[in-house]
């Protein structure tokens, strides 16, 4: 029967006899090819409904399978695997009708779903061809995710926004005050097609303002719901450059750690796109190539005079104009009409960038120090309005609302932004970006490289928005950039093509665990020991940390004191310094809270095994360390010498009394302490940890070090560890910021262009040498 | 032990205090299950001399005000400062620009003799404030979260960015680009934009932000139009008592 | 020898600090004293070298029950001092936002102020266990004037879109379209507050006096009118001085005023006397199942005639609503040109007759500034209350005369913070 079956072409053996497997148990009937000559002789034989085909084969290559097999059994559907995907076979596997493609190896799961779907669409459709043929009666177009273009008369797009606000909420650009916004249309007339630039970015709809993301009983870890809401819409009249925007976004929210609020929002959104043809006098998207986009919509919008030219992107903007619209095949003169409109377009910009946009992460690098920075951000009112407006902007913050009842409560997310003072505060009440230049900086950096670097998108989409909305008249990232004068090679990260993706719903729901015991270690520290309600073990690598919760309160990273070879629970050691940490402390044994990781990089355990180990941690850095001197006292042998120090502020702040006194009688170890100052009881070192480090004999070619501790000390630790010739990649620290989310989206922890919860908090001097802000 | 909550209030209009009942009946009750109102002169005939909660709407602009005031936190245990006048001065303040005799006479004339005033002043230039709900009037959401955060004990997060922000999350047009000055880039957030929502722009009455940049804001005023004396007189009507005009 | 001595601190229940000071001995009065003790805040001084378009920012904090009063007085007189017209428009939202702060006033008034005293409690909160019913609705009528408040003007308290020559922003047709069912319903609402009223046993204690309001010839008159006397006959706005006549006594911060007798009542009461025939229908069969007849000189009655001005309010509220659906909302340019000039703003706020009287300079600066409070117009009339009623109960135990002053002063709906301004 032709129904369910599939042809399935790999020279592997094993590809292809697995994915037989898989398939015939899912009640497919499935024949096999080794090349594709076999497969090709197959085909002639006899008909298939699917075929899977690895796009390398040896001989005939898959591009040219796809070829002939078009021109013989056009209906057949083709799926592309491949281990190497790369931007210019698979679009051109898909213009010769593949429906998509898999990487390898490929999922199980994966696969069967994309055949079921594919199938399913089968029945449906008469025998196509790859080229759109009018017809009176409107069809279902056959080449999807193809870059056809289409010309469609105005008045259809009436039709289009009438009949989409039957099934959904439409949103597009009107007027208001003399100015432009996104808002609910509730009459075609109300659209105004041909504006500028809106104040606000339709990036409002995919992150609001303000989004729930939890609802939870208050004080009960364990009656906690992700909250996703989302509702079908179309935002129609959306320009390149915020379509450039939106992508970002995917990137960003869609990819590592898959946001399931996002994407629900995301997967629900129409973007119907049009090409800005009468540019706001403060834009300079085509210097940041954004003035124009081949994709991320799903139809776009060309005003050629009575019609428009409809570029087709998706599947779904497909759908939308065969069913509601006369499309006819451009002629010469229309395609003409469209490069004259790009054309005059692009001529009224008044703005530029003095250097192609390649060059900036470079140019601004090498510029990190200049006096720019501080002179212009002198007038700079930390007000806001840049990161509001700016839609490449996404950071926010977590904040926890109960009820009056203080029964139920819901946790959200708010717009934030790197610009505003508090952004990067801590609970002691340190702020590790303080002034204004800094922030201003970090604004740019990130505009002109650190998203560019991290995203492989440009992070600054040149609408103008911030320029228009900065009362100070500082806030236009072009201005910086052509102010800072220097040229450097850039170089532009690989495009990564974002689509289905399956979103973690628990992303931030924490899980809850119990406390099994707690102890005080000083008046305003203790120590926690937690065990997961559903008996599972943390898995944490030492140097990481975790998000704990208290919900009503809040949530507050923590690092974890325990290694993971003690066995079912886990230690926390917490200090009392704010909103969570003081509830925490008034905890008794039995009660619950959210625990969400862990996080975070870890010590690197690899670089370590096999060395001589000196480890030294100055007041509450103790408290990340013990999970690593704990690691390796329990696998002793792996590691060389082992010498550990312990500074404290004074006799009373010593931690950890019992560990202490047992590791200075641990002969596998060689421990000195010191306090800052003594008391009348203290017999042992008195003086600054700095002290310590001279006394002790390492080999500098076999030694690591490991340092935590308040900021303060690491200057002056790193300083005497210099001294005795220890290598920048041999001395490891870790680092403290504020973190919220814990998964590189809200955007407090950053470090110059990384995220402390991703890519630290561990790091070695080496890599610090880059990031300026971080000691 | 539901903590005794008690609200007084000094010279003001008691606006703060009436908005603190804009409560459906659901939130009252939840209130009401939550707390103890021991104190309310505006709404209650029995007083107590115990409780532990003290909200204080109004500034002090007598003498005779001056020993309530330090009773009431002799007594508390928190003092919360409700409203423009407790927390910032508010409008009373204005008359601070005019020596007190002459304020008296312009009200009074002759008989300006039988009356007394000082220079109006916040509750927290004469006793410690363990918390601020800050507006006029306050948003009666931002009391209800100051009251929560106490009954759970920890610190109610209050933004400490300006108004600008919660503007532009509001989709408001800047007012400077409508032909108006404003003061939001300098005024504590927390209120929602909502005078420039309803068509205005701010007026400062929740008092500056930690760190403002006074400077700037005062260099947009004139560029978009202001004196020096009239952008003076705007940061007057709220702000004389944080020293802005000197 | 029996000595009664009443001293009240702070009277609860009513807005802004008096206190009631009563002596005798064996039957004989030594002193009885109406004492305003409230901080003066000295508007008149503060709104001197104002910008016009502050000047009703600042003067709305006079108050805050009647801010919405305040403002639109204050926006009267600067658009008479400038010669501006505000349009139909304007005047029928401006109606209709002063009915939202009516009906809040006097539905505060009497449920929350008043109703205590008459149900044997100190307070509202009690009435949440025994009269749950009465509570929620209560709560319901507030929340509705403040929806349609700031529906209108942004926020209740100190009102936002109400500007010289109109208003800011517009209010939304469907919105005015939900918030007129929700008005619908508050006159079911209101019922259950008459229902209530009927049983309460209100003190007969009754002294005639003169009676002092807004008259205006088309409707019961809040916002406009000429000032109306029953013993004084008609008087034009611009000569409020001749009715008004301020002085000052030194056991008052509060200014005192009197006209044809020692001293006049202002309010609810006394617009009821003057203008009842103008009452909406509604409004009408309330006052007659609530007992209330015109002319009325008993102070206690004061709170049922805001009962029966919070019915008329609301069937108001309706018919102005209605007009704004039919004629629908325009855009209208508000901008003023300032001139030099005096103007004069008269409103009836929710306790009585309320007078702004301004004068500006050519560039808008405000050089003088007078303010007459409907209050500071009832002080003394609630002395002289309170002087012919205590000989009548000299035989009564302490508290019961305690409480009845309190009540009296209540009754009255004082709002004493304003008064002193």
């Amino acid at each position: 029967m032709v129904g369910k079956s599939v042809l399935v072409v790999d020279d592997e053996p094993i590809v292809r006899e697995s994915i037989r497997d898989w398939l015939e148990d899912a009640g497919y009937q499935v024949a096999i090819a080794e090349s594709g000559e076999e497969a090709l002789e197959m085909i002639e034989k006899q008909d298939f409904s699917v075929m899977v085909l690895d796009i390398r084969l040896p001989g005939k290559t898959g591009i040219a399978v796809l070829k002939e097999v078009k021109g013989q059994r056009p209906w057949i559907k083709s799926i592309i695997i491949t281990a190497y995907p790369s931007a210019e076979t698979t679009s051109e596997a898909r213009k010769l009708g593949a429906i998509d493609y898999l990487i390898k190896p490929v999922v199980p799961d994966d696969l069967e779903r994309l055949i079921r779907e594919t199938l399913d669409s089968v029945g449906r459709e008469p025998t196509v061809t790859t080229e759109v043929v009018i017809r009176p009666k409107p069809r279902v177009i056959e080449a999807v995710e193809v870059k056809k273009d289409f010309v469609m008369p105005k008045e259809n797009m009436r039709t289009i926004v009438e009949s989409l606000a039957k099934e959904m909420e439409v949103v597009g650009v009107k007027s208001k005050y003399g100015k432009y916004v996104y808002d609910r249309i509730s009459s075609f007339e109300e659209l105004c097609l041909d504006y500028d630039v809106t104040v606000m970015p339709p990036t409002k709809y995919l992150l609001p303002a303000k989004e729930t993301l939890l609802k939870f009983q208050a004080g009960d870890g364990s009656k906690v719901e992700p909250v996703i809401e989302a509702i079908p819409r179309a935002i129609v009249g959306v320009h390149p450059y915020d379509i450039k925007a939106i992508e970002l976004l995917d990137e960003a929210f869609m990819s590592t750690n898959p946001d399931p609020n996002y994407i629900a929002r995301r997967q629900k959104t129409i973007i119907i796109g049009v090409d800005c043809l009468n540019p706001s006098p403060k834009s300079f998207a085509p210097s940041m190539g954004t003035n124009l986009t081949e994709t991320g919509f799903d139809l776009l919008l060309t005003d050629i005079g009575t019609d428009y030219m409809v570029t087709v992107g998706s599947k779904k903007g497909a759908e939308l104009a065969t069913k509601h619209a006369h499309l006819r095949e451009p002629t010469g003169d229309d395609i003409a009409k469209q490069k004259a409109a790009r054309e005059e377009a692009l001529a009224k910009y008044k703005l530029s960038l003095d250097v192609s946009k390649e060059r900036l992460p470079k140019l601004l690098e090498e510029n990190y120090e200049d006096s720019y920075w501080e002179s212009r951000s002198a007038t700079c009112l930390s007000c806001g309005s840049c990161v509001m407006v700016c839609p490449t902007c996404f950071c926010f913050d977590v904040q926890d609302e109960v009820a009056l009842n203080l029964k139920e409560g819901e946790r959200s997310r708010y717009w934030d932004g790197c610009v505003l003072v508090d952004f990067a505060k801590v609970a002691t009440g340190e702020n590790f970006r303080h002034d204004k230049a800094s922030r201003f900086r970090h604004r740019i950096f990130r505009k002109g490289k650190y998203i560019l670097e991290r995203y492989g998108k440009v992070g600054c989409v040149g609408c103008g928005r911030c320029a228009t909305a900065c009362l100070a008249d500082i806030a236009s990232p072009l201005e910086a950039f052509n102010a800072i004068v220097e040229s450097a090679e850039a170089k532009e990260a690989a495009m990564r093509i974002v689509r289905e993706v399956r979103a973690e719903t628990e992303l931030y729901a924490p899980r809850p665990a119990e406390l099994v015991m707690v102890s005080e270690l000083t008046p305003r520290e203790k120590v926690f020991e937690f065990r997961f309600k559903d008996g599972k073990s943390l898995g944490q690598r030492p140097g990481q940390f975790v998000e704990v919760s208290v919900t009503g309160i809040g949530e507050a990273p923590i690092s974890v004191s325990s290694s993971p070879t003690k066995d079912g629970t886990f230690q926390l050691a917490i200090r009392n310094v704010g909103n969570v940490t003081g509830a925490l402390h008034a905890l008794k044994k039995g009660a619950i809270v959210g625990i969400r990781g862990p996080f975070g990089n870890g010590f690197p355990l690899g670089a370590l095994e096999g060395k001589d180990l000196l480890l030294i941690a100055g007041g509450i850095g103790l408290f990340p360390l013990r999970s690593l001197v704990q690691y390796v006292l329990d696998k002793r042998s792996s590691f060389g010498k082992v010498i550990l120090l312990f500074g404290a502020r004074s006799p009373a702040e010593r931690l950890f009394l019992d560990e202490l006194a047992a590791w200075s009688k641990n002969p596998d170890i060689e421990f000195h302490e010191t306090v800052d100052r003594g008391d009348e009881s203290w017999k042992g070192n008195v003086g600054v940890i700095t002290t310590l480090i001279p006394k002790v004999d390492i080999d500098s070619k076999k030694t690591m070090t490991v340092v935590v501790g308040p900021p303060i000390m690491y200057r002056f630790v790193i300083g005497e560890l210099k001294k005795k010739d220890l290598a920048d990649e041999n001395i490891i620290v870790s680092l403290e910021r504020r973190m919220k989310c814990g998964v590189g989206k809200c955007g407090h922890c950053q470090i110059n262009g990384v995220y402390v919860c991703q890519d630290g908090p561990v790091f070695t001097l080496a890599q610090l040498r880059n990031l300026r802000e971080a000691v | 032990m539901k903590p005794k909550v008690a609200f007084f209030d000094f010279t003001s209009c008691e606006g703060c205090q009436l908005d603190a009942l804009n409560l459906t009946a659901e939130e009252l009750i939840s209130l009401l299950n939550a707390v103890d109102i021991v104190n309310f002169r505006e709404v209650m005939t029995e007083r107590a001399d115990n409780y532990d909660i003290a909200f204080v709407e109004g500034s002090i602009t007598r003498e005779s005000e001056i020993p309530r005031l330090q009773n009431i936190r002799d007594r508390a245990k928190v003092v919360v400062a409700l409203g423009a006048c407790a927390c910032i001065g508010g409008v009373n303040c204005l008359k601070n620009h005019l020596p007190v005799d002459a304020a008296l006479r312009i009200v009074y004339g002759k008989d300006a003799r039988y009356y007394d005033t000082i220079p109006a002043r916040p509750i927290d230039a004469l006793i410690k404030v363990d918390y601020y709900v800050r507006g006029c009037p306050p948003i009666t959401a931002e009391l209800l979260k100051v009251v929560k955060a106490l009954l759970l004990g920890k610190k109610p997060e209050i933004p400490n960015y300006p108004v600008c922000t919660e503007c532009k999350m509001a989709g408001n047009i800047c007012v400077f680009e409508r032909g108006m000055t404003c003061l939001g880039p300098v005024i504590r957030a927390g209120c929602g934009a909502i005078c420039v929502t309803s068509g205005r722009h701010c007026w400062g009455c929740r008092g500056l932000v930690d760190d403002p940049n006074l400077d700037s804001e005062k260099d947009i005023l004139q560029k978009y139009g202001l004196t020096v004396e009239k952008v003076v007189e705007k940061f007057k009507i709220y702000n004389t008592y944080a020293e802005v005009t000197k | 020898m029996t000595k009664l001595n009443i001293n009240v601190h702070h009277v609860t229940r009513v807005e802004g600090h008096g206190n009631i000071v009563l002596n005798a001995t064996d039957g004989k009065i030594e002193k009885v004293l109406w004492e305003v003790i409230e901080s003066p805040r000295l508007f008149e001084a503060m709104l001197c070298g104002r910008y016009y378009e502050d000047v009703p920012h600042i003067a709305s904090r006079i108050c805050g029950i009647c801010s919405i009063a305040h403002s639109t007085a204050s926006i009267q007189a600067i658009e008479a001092a400038f010669g501006i017209q505000p349009s139909e428009q304007t005047l029928l939202l401006r109606k209709l936002l002063y009915n939202a702060e009516l009906i809040e006033s006097h539905v505060l008034h009497a449920l929350f102020l008043v109703a205590p005293d008459f149900l044997g409690v100190g307070s509202v909160f009690p009435l949440v266990e025994t009269h749950k019913e009465v509570v929620v609705m209560a709560l319901r009528l507030k929340k509705l004037s403040y929806s349609l408040a700031e529906l209108l003007a942004g926020r209740k308290t100190h009102p936002l879109s109400c500007v010289v020559g109109g208003f800011a922003k517009l209010p939304k047709i469907d919105e005015l379209k939900a918030i007129r069912t929700r008005l619908e319903d508050a006159l079911a609402d209101l019922d259950v507050t008459v229902e209530l009223f009927k049983t309460l046993s209100i003190p007969n204690f009754s002294r005639e006096t003169e009676y002092i309001a807004l008259k205006d010839d088309k409707e019961y008159a809040f916002i406009s009118g000429h000032i109306a006397s029953t013993d004084a006959g008609i008087t034009p706005v611009a000569k409020y001085l001749e009715v008004t006549n301020e002085f000052c006594v030194p056991h008052s911060t509060a200014k005192y005023t009197k006209n044809k007798r020692d001293s006049y009542m202002v309010g609810a009461l006394a617009r009821f006397n003057l203008n009842h025939d103008q009452l909406l229908p509604r409004a009408r069969r309330t006052a007659e199942e609530l007992g209330l007849s015109a002319p009325c000189h008993k102070p206690f009655m004061i709170t049922v005639a805001q009962v029966v001005e919070a019915v008329h309010a609301v069937e108001d509220s309706l018919r102005l609503i209605d007009q704004i659906l039919d004629w629908g909302l325009e855009e209208e340019d508000n901008a003023v040109k300032v001139q030099a000039g005096r103007g004069i703003g008269a409103v009836e706020a929710p306790r009585g007759i309320l007078f702004h009287d301004y004068t500006f300079d050519k560039n808008g600066i405000l050089t003088k500034a007078n303010c007459i409070i409907p209050t500071n117009q009832n002080h003394n009339n609630v002395q002289k209350d309170m002087e012919a009623i205590v000989p009548l109960m000299l035989d009564q135990p302490e508290d019961i005369i305690r409480h009845t002053l309190e009540m009296l002063v209540r009754a009255y709906d004082p709002c004493i913070s304003c008064s002193a301004h």
